[in-house]
């Protein structure tokens, strides 16, 4: 299974998205929306990782953000980013967790 | 709302409160040892592109997490009715506690909202379009009170603060002169530097930094390629042995180099 099977897999994730931080569209899931959803994280990503260093937090691991009618979390890969939709936003957590537990497993 | 923001970097685990208005203009701030105002701002650029990329798909985001290998970096937006959309940042380390943050962030962000909205009267507000006569604001009261533990980071830090505010000691890739870093990441190491040093020395870390880089790279600006001689530099500031090598262990880490 790849990593975006996994992530889609998860309860909770609606669909999910990879591609890398140079914005780059590598795959979806039950998303038509998927090149847009890469660019537009594959720049939050990159500028969080200047953020960050300015910061001296060092690298970028994971960024989840909840709203009102959803939430989104996305995970930083060696040469990936994966991106899942979450909904309800309540769901944040559970999801989390479980990328958590899967990217345990990965490393 | 100084106040407002001193009550958040009284909890444990929290570094830096810092706030924000849309443009990413630096509002109000507090924070520990290195997260000085120069710092914060410099911060400010970068994080409103960020939250600009992603309100096109989320535009009613409330709050957000970063995640980092060496802290967190929580965001909570404050749509305002004078000031309209601000951020509040808040820089912190493994010790934080999510669910006190939690709280703590909300009965914070609604204060702060009270003060934008209508605090217009209140000493310290961030009103739009006065962000300049705010960096004439005394950013570090007398009477700011030093953290629950009462820790020794950052109750000198409370006090030195101006010094290092005012003292020009930003290592920006662009100079200003203070120290100067070859590249970001020569200059996130220097962050690193100084926070890991800010533990033992407490906040005159980053003068001792600045001097360090002096003495490791006169002349030039500081690079990677001198990260070991700076560290060694830096080692011998601290007087306890195995503070020592905790020290020198930090920077070794990822974030540390």
């Amino acid at each position: 299974m790849t990593d975006l099977e996994t992530v889609a897999g998860i309860a909770g994730v609606d669909a999910a998205v990879l591609g890398d931080l140079e914005g780059t569209f590598l795959g979806a899931m039950r998303t038509s929306d998927g090149e847009t959803i890469a660019a537009e994280m594959g720049f939050v990503g990159s500028t969080l990782l200047e953020v960050g260093e300015l910061l001296g937090l060092g690298a970028l691991c994971t960024f989840s953000l909840a709203g009102r009618a959803n939430a989104c979390l996305l995970v930083v890969r060696p040469q990936s980013l994966i991106t899942a939709l979450i909904a309800p936003p309540q769901s944040l957590g559970p999801v989390e967790r479980a990328v958590d537990t899967a990217f345990q497993e990965w490393t | 709302m100084e106040t407002i923001l001193q009550g958040l970097l009284d909890m444990a685990g929290i570094n830096a409160a810092v706030l924000f208005d849309g443009a990413g203009h630096l509002l109000a701030h507090r924070g520990r040892s290195v997260y000085d105002r120069a710092l914060c701002e410099q911060v400010g650029g970068p994080l409103a592109r960020a939250i600009d990329s992603l309100q096109l798909q989320h535009e009613d985001w409330e709050s957000a997490t970063a995640q980092f290998a060496d802290g967190t970096l929580l965001l909570r937006r404050l749509d305002t009715t004078s000031a309209g959309p601000c951020v509040l940042a808040l820089v912190a380390d493994s010790t934080l506690n999510p669910a006190f943050a939690t709280v703590a962030i909300r009965v914070s962000s609604n204060k702060l909202k009270r003060a934008l909205d209508g605090g217009a009267s209140s000493s310290a507000t961030g009103i739009p379009g006065q962000a300049s006569a705010l960096g004439s604001l005394p950013a570090y009261p007398a009477a700011a009170s030093p953290g629950p533990g009462g820790s020794q980071v950052g109750s000198q830090a409370e006090g030195s603060r101006p010094i290092l505010a005012n003292s020009g000691l930003s290592w920006s890739r662009t100079g200003g002169g203070g120290v100067t870093a070859a590249d970001q990441a020569a200059a996130s190491y220097l962050t690193t530097c100084a926070r890991e040093l800010a533990r033992h020395v407490g906040p005159m870390s980053k003068i001792f930094v600045e001097e360090a880089v002096r003495r490791v790279c006169p002349d030039l600006p500081f690079s990677l390629a001198a990260s070991r001689a700076l560290a060694d530099e830096l080692a011998a500031r601290i007087e306890d042995e195995p503070d020592r090598q905790a020290f020198l262990l930090a920077l070794k880490k990822p974030g540390g180099k």
